[in-house]
């Protein structure tokens, strides 16, 4: 008696997995997508660059301003923040700014770079640090995650690293 | 005197043509209703492809039927999924940025395409910082429609159904290796196999809780930075410094010697049977799974066909002699298609050990041949398609 009612729960739970299968494409995928899309995550801030700080507007384009992304535990990258200048179209050829990144209404870094008609050529550049805050790139482009300066679809992203000590902050 | 006859008969047939038929028609069904999107909306070469694998996939359906047999016609289907696959990648991505590698703009715009390989290793990290350590995007993007969000969906539908049969019937990189160790007749190296077998197959869990646990210290992607093999088949980051030249090295040296050598050596799907961390943590979900391999004691004679044709080492004399395959079986039938005595059979948990085992495989295999039409399937569409695109004419 007891091994039929336990063989009868066996031959549902096969039909059940049946029914799983056959809503799989139609149902399942997207259920579980939607479940993951409103689970509150968040790709790291390492790839991201982080959250916007604040934004400078020029004659026809912005310059995104971003908080500090610091490594986690033991992450293997520096201390950078991101700036964002976009659109990269209305950019005019030779880009050459004084951007103020902490806030506090002094210039930290200069960003010069020159932006080639071609959205596929390489983008390189220098950062000059003008304040012990940041560090200065020479020719950067694509290096690590926190050295960069690079095209991103319409957009021109630096990352500047930061001097700072870790566990200092 | 009887005259002696020199003709060999073929082995009797599992099932008539016509109940193989009949068999086979809901998993027909299936196919077109999975490709009618395709015929609706996709580009010539995408309905003709469409059009070949539903033959395709219907096909080794009903030789399942017919003879009884599964590995043989699963091994066909997965064999070309795995040799497919990389061939449609790679088309997409010359096609789209001329090169295999990911430059870093890309992972800093959120476009590397998610591997289900990653998912063991995002999971501490999610779990406690709700970060995921992986330089794609939550959601789908017209630039990245295989986005985190969407990629976990499938796996988890496709896993609810499959369980650890997802590495014989979804994953679309065992068939590579699968297709290499099919290709000599004989294993050339079977002592090696026997005698650090049951040593090696539990390297997967060390690995899976190396990358596991070294993810959630550094916070990357591990596996996928470092040891994945099939990066040397896919996309990897492009080469611009002694660190990206190293990972380059280790990609291509696990590839050749786990997926190419090995298995051609062995006859085993090594990479799949000694080093992958997302089978072994694919192997939990055989505990939750209603359906597994089983052997009847009272017919087996410990003769170890199983165990040699057994391709990720998942038999032990133990296992056996308990009537058990061990955690990390994946469903794909060789043992069972080996055993001479048919001690070996499909099994549907909470019902009795052989009593009706053709039963148990056909549950089975209705949920894993619609899983692998709908994903193995569209894989095997998209890359055919990139090749007729290739033809002149076309």
């Amino acid at each position: 008696m007891r091994k039929g009612i336990v063989a009868g729960l066996a031959y549902a739970g096969a039909a059940l997995t049946l029914l799983i299968a056959a809503c799989v494409p139609f149902v399942l995928i997207g259920t579980f997508t939607n479940l993951v899309a409103h689970a509150g995550l968040h790709v790291d801030t390492a790839y991201t660059g982080g959250s916007v700080a604040r934004t400078i507007e020029r004659k026809g384009y912005e310059i995104v301003i971003y908080q500090p992304v610091r490594p986690r535990a033991l992450q293997r990258i520096e201390t950078f923040q991101q700036i964002v200048f976009k659109p990269a179209a209305a950019l005019p050829v030779q880009v050459s700014e004084e951007i103020d990144l902490d806030g506090d209404g002094k210039p930290d870094v200069k960003v010069i770079f020159a932006v080639p008609a071609d959205p596929r050529t390489p983008l390189r550049g220098d950062v000059v640090a003008l304040s012990g805050k940041y560090q200065s790139l020479k020719n950067a482009s694509g290096e690590s995650f926190s050295r960069l300066m690079v095209r991103v679809n319409d957009e021109v992203v630096v990352r500047v690293p930061l001097n700072e000590v870790p566990g200092t902050r | 005197m009887a005259s002696r006859s020199f003709t060999v008969a073929a082995p009797p047939a599992f099932r008539s043509v016509g109940r193989s038929l009949l068999l086979t028609l809901p998993m027909a069904l299936w196919s077109l209703l999975m490709f009618t999107p395709t015929f609706q909306h996709g580009g010539r070469n995408l309905r003709i492809a469409a059009a070949l694998v539903i033959v395709f996939m219907t096909g080794l359906f009903y030789l399942m039927m017919r003879s009884g047999e599964t590995y043989r016609w699963r091994r066909i289907f997965f064999v070309a999924v795995g040799f497919l696959f990389p061939v449609g990648f790679i088309a997409a991505l010359i096609a789209e940025r001329g090169t295999m590698s990911i430059p870093i703009e890309r992972m800093v715009a959120g476009q590397t395409p998610y591997c289900f390989m990653v998912t063991p290793t995002i999971l501490l990290p999610a779990a406690f910082t709700r970060t995921v350590v992986f330089p794609g995007s939550i959601l789908p993007t017209a630039s990245n429609p295989h986005s985190i969000a969407v990629m976990i969906g499938v796996w988890f539908a496709m896993t609810l159904v499959l369980g650890k049969a997802w590495c014989s019937y979804a994953c679309f990189f065992g068939g590579i290796e699968e297709g290499f160790a099919a290709a000599p007749k004989r294993p050339k190296a079977w002592r090696l196999v026997r005698r650090l077998g049951p040593t090696l197959r539990l390297a997967p869990w060390a690995i899976l809780i190396f990358v596991v646990a070294a993810s959630a210290a550094i916070f990357e992607p591990v596996y996928c930075m470092w040891l994945c093999p099939f990066k040397a088949v896919t996309e990897y980051p492009a080469v611009h410094s002694a660190q990206t030249a190293i990972q380059m090295v280790i990609f291509i040296s696990l590839f050749v010697g786990l997926v190419i050598v090995l298995p051609f050596l062995t006859k085993k799907r090594t990479q799949c049977a000694f080093f992958c961390p997302f089978g072994a943590f694919q192997s939990l979900f055989n505990k939750v799974n209603l359906f597994e391999i089983r052997f009847d004691r009272n017919k087996c004679v410990d003769c170890t066909l199983c165990q040699t044709a057994c391709p990720t080492v998942a038999l032990s004399a133990e296992s056996i002699r308990e009537g058990k395959t061990l955690l990390n079986c994946m469903k794909c039938g060789a043992c069972v298609d080996s055993c001479k005595k048919n001690a070996a059979v499909w099994h549907l948990k909470g019902t009795e050990v052989a009593v009706k085992p053709e039963r148990a495989r056909l549950l089975f295999l209705y949920g894993a041949w619609a899983m692998a039409t709908m994903f193995g399937g569209s894989i095997l569409a998209g890359s055919m398609a990139a090749m007729l695109h290739w033809l002149p004419g076309m």
